[in-house]
């Protein structure tokens, strides 16, 4: 099932910039996919993180979870999928110190972003982690997270 | 806790907005007179002409007094011995306030990094003590934002309009750090507070509600209205709502007047730095950390179309069709460090149809744009070459 960016905005009530196109069918992909400073990355790639047993996995409900939030309580990425259809935890180890949390969708799931608009998840585990920056503080050895 | 200093401010500005300095004082500058007064009365003294400024630039042209020369032998005949006296008074203030805590100020460092590192009421259950949870989440927390966010970018523009600014002031609003702190700990345990101490810390909490900086002198005492704005973004990791000062357009913290500091991201920066950076400006400045700031501000994107800069490489962007990433070296002397910035094209289009081009910094050893693109993810250049689709 693969859906548009305005049928996406219909059913979950998100909205996005009325510049994007809404009309184009939102590709549902199993592979890496970025959407700004977020990327969403099958668990199956990555060998630096670990999801531990006692996990406590939460319904992914359709008005969505806010993933994050953009700098100055921007725009915020949201995740949604159909009743039923994915569980997301943040209960994750990342070795990159970069995750946001994982995805576990049966069915697709999007990510959905004011400015970026849509991005189509296929069926799988995925982990979805943060973009970062080496930091222009003084002495530039820390880095720190991108917020666009 | 969110500093209360950059709330309701420039309440009185239609009112003072026009007249010349010194501003007749309007209904509210009377708390801010009617305490200072109080505090002059303390000392025995009687209450002092007010001359209020609109800004602290404009108080030291109202001052207008050569630079204190401290550390030599108090002398009571001076202008500034009345600051000098309340100055006195406030320390021991403090200290009489500071006994009735109790032991904290000596808190072990583990106590201090729980109530660092967890929020509130994870530190309580900690085990941490409410009056140990007030110094960090109060008085620490309103410092970092107040102090180290508020003040700083002001102190910086008035000490490069005018040098030294002249010493011994308050600084109203923004001494609420430790006013709020003590103001919390007695409405938390009425009764903690000797009588006498609690009017004195009455006065500092009436003042800090109601004028900015001010300088008591000889009869007389320059007051600054507060500030018009503050613009302020949370402070990265912070716990108890600390903030920093940054504002793209122009002084992140300013006065009615128009007079303010300029700040980004938390750094104070000189008024071109946000008004005007040009590559030129940049190449000049010997900050390293404003000439950081002023790239910055002006776009990772037109700054390496003008700087000219060495590219070390560019690739096709996976998942992005018909966009390329370039990388280029940052000379050292610059950036005060080896570094490198990845330039990249959005994956979504603007609202006028063009593409916004980004720059990410990155670590200085990389040689590949992919490479680079994937280390700002925690990826290897291998698994980033295999990305489907960007927006």
């Amino acid at each position: 099932m693969s859906m548009t960016l305005e049928e996406l905005t219909d059913r979950t009530g998100l909205t996005v910039l009325d510049h994007l196109e809404q009309q184009v069918r939102i590709p549902v992909v199993d592979g890496l996919q970025a959407q700004g400073d977020l990327i969403v990355i099958p668990l199956a790639v990555l060998d630096d993180v670990d999801v531990p047993a006692r996990a406590r996995w939460r319904p992914v409900p359709p008005s969505g979870v806010e993933l994050l939030r953009g700098a100055a309580g921007g725009n915020p990425h949201t995740l949604v999928a159909e009743p039923g259809a994915a569980e997301w935890t943040t209960e994750v180890h990342d070795r990159q110190r970069l995750a946001v949390g994982v995805l576990r969708a049966t069915r697709p799931a999007y990510l959905i972003h004011s400015e970026h608009g849509g991005s189509g998840i296929a069926p799988g585990t995925y982990l979805v982690r943060r973009q970062r920056e080496r930091s222009t503080q003084r002495g530039g050895q820390a880095d720190f997270l991108v917020a666009d | 806790m969110r500093p209360t200093s950059t709330a309701g401010t420039g309440r009185r500005r239609s009112a003072t907005s026009g007249c010349g300095p010194p501003c007749t004082p309007n209904p509210p500058t009377g708390n801010a007179e009617r305490a200072i007064t109080g505090l002059y009365a303390l000392l025995g003294r009687r209450r002092p002409r007010f001359h209020w400024a609109a800004s602290p630039r404009q108080a030291v042209d109202l001052l207008d007094e050569p630079p204190l020369r401290l550390g030599g032998p108090v002398d009571p005949a001076a202008p500034w011995h009345v600051a000098h006296q309340l100055a006195d008074a406030a320390h021991r203030l403090a200290g009489r306030l500071d006994e009735r805590a109790g032991p904290v100020g000596t808190f072990w460092w583990t106590t201090e990094r729980i109530v660092r590192t967890r929020p509130p009421a994870d530190a309580l259950a900690a085990g941490v003590s409410l009056a140990e949870l007030l110094v960090v989440g109060v008085r620490n927390s309103l410092g970092r934002s107040v102090h180290d966010g508020l003040r700083t970018p002001l102190r910086a523009a008035l000490t490069e309009a005018v040098g030294e600014p002249p010493g011994l002031r308050w600084h109203g609003q923004h001494d609420a750090p430790w006013v709020a702190y003590h103001d919390v700990r007695r409405r938390l345990r009425p009764g903690l507070f000797h009588p006498d101490d609690d009017r004195q810390v009455d006065l500092w909490a009436d003042i800090a509600r109601s004028c900015g900086w001010w300088w008591p002198r000889e009869d007389v005492c320059v007051v600054t209205e507060r500030t018009g704005v503050a613009h302020t973004e949370a402070l990265p990791g912070a716990l108890h709502g600390e903030v920093r000062t940054h504002n793209r357009h122009g002084p992140a913290v300013g006065y009615a007047d128009g007079w303010g500091g300029h700040s980004w991201h938390g750094t104070a920066v000189p008024a071109w730095v946000i008004e005007e950076p040009t590559v030129e400006r940049i190449g000049a400045e010997r900050n390293v950390e404003v000439r950081r700031c002023a790239i910055e501000r002006l776009g990772w994107d037109a700054y390496l179309d003008q700087a000219r800069l060495t590219l070390v490489a560019e690739a096709a962007d996976p998942g992005n069709p018909g966009c390329r990433l370039q990388l280029y070296d940052l000379p050292q002397h610059v950036w005060g460090t080896p570094a490198r910035v990845l330039l990249a094209v959005n994956g979504s289009v603007e609202r006028d149809g063009h593409r916004r081009r980004y720059g990410l910094s990155v670590p200085a050893d990389l040689d590949d744009p992919v490479a680079a693109a994937g280390w700002s993810y925690g990826l290897s250049g291998e698994q980033y070459a295999r990305l489907l689709r960007r927006t």
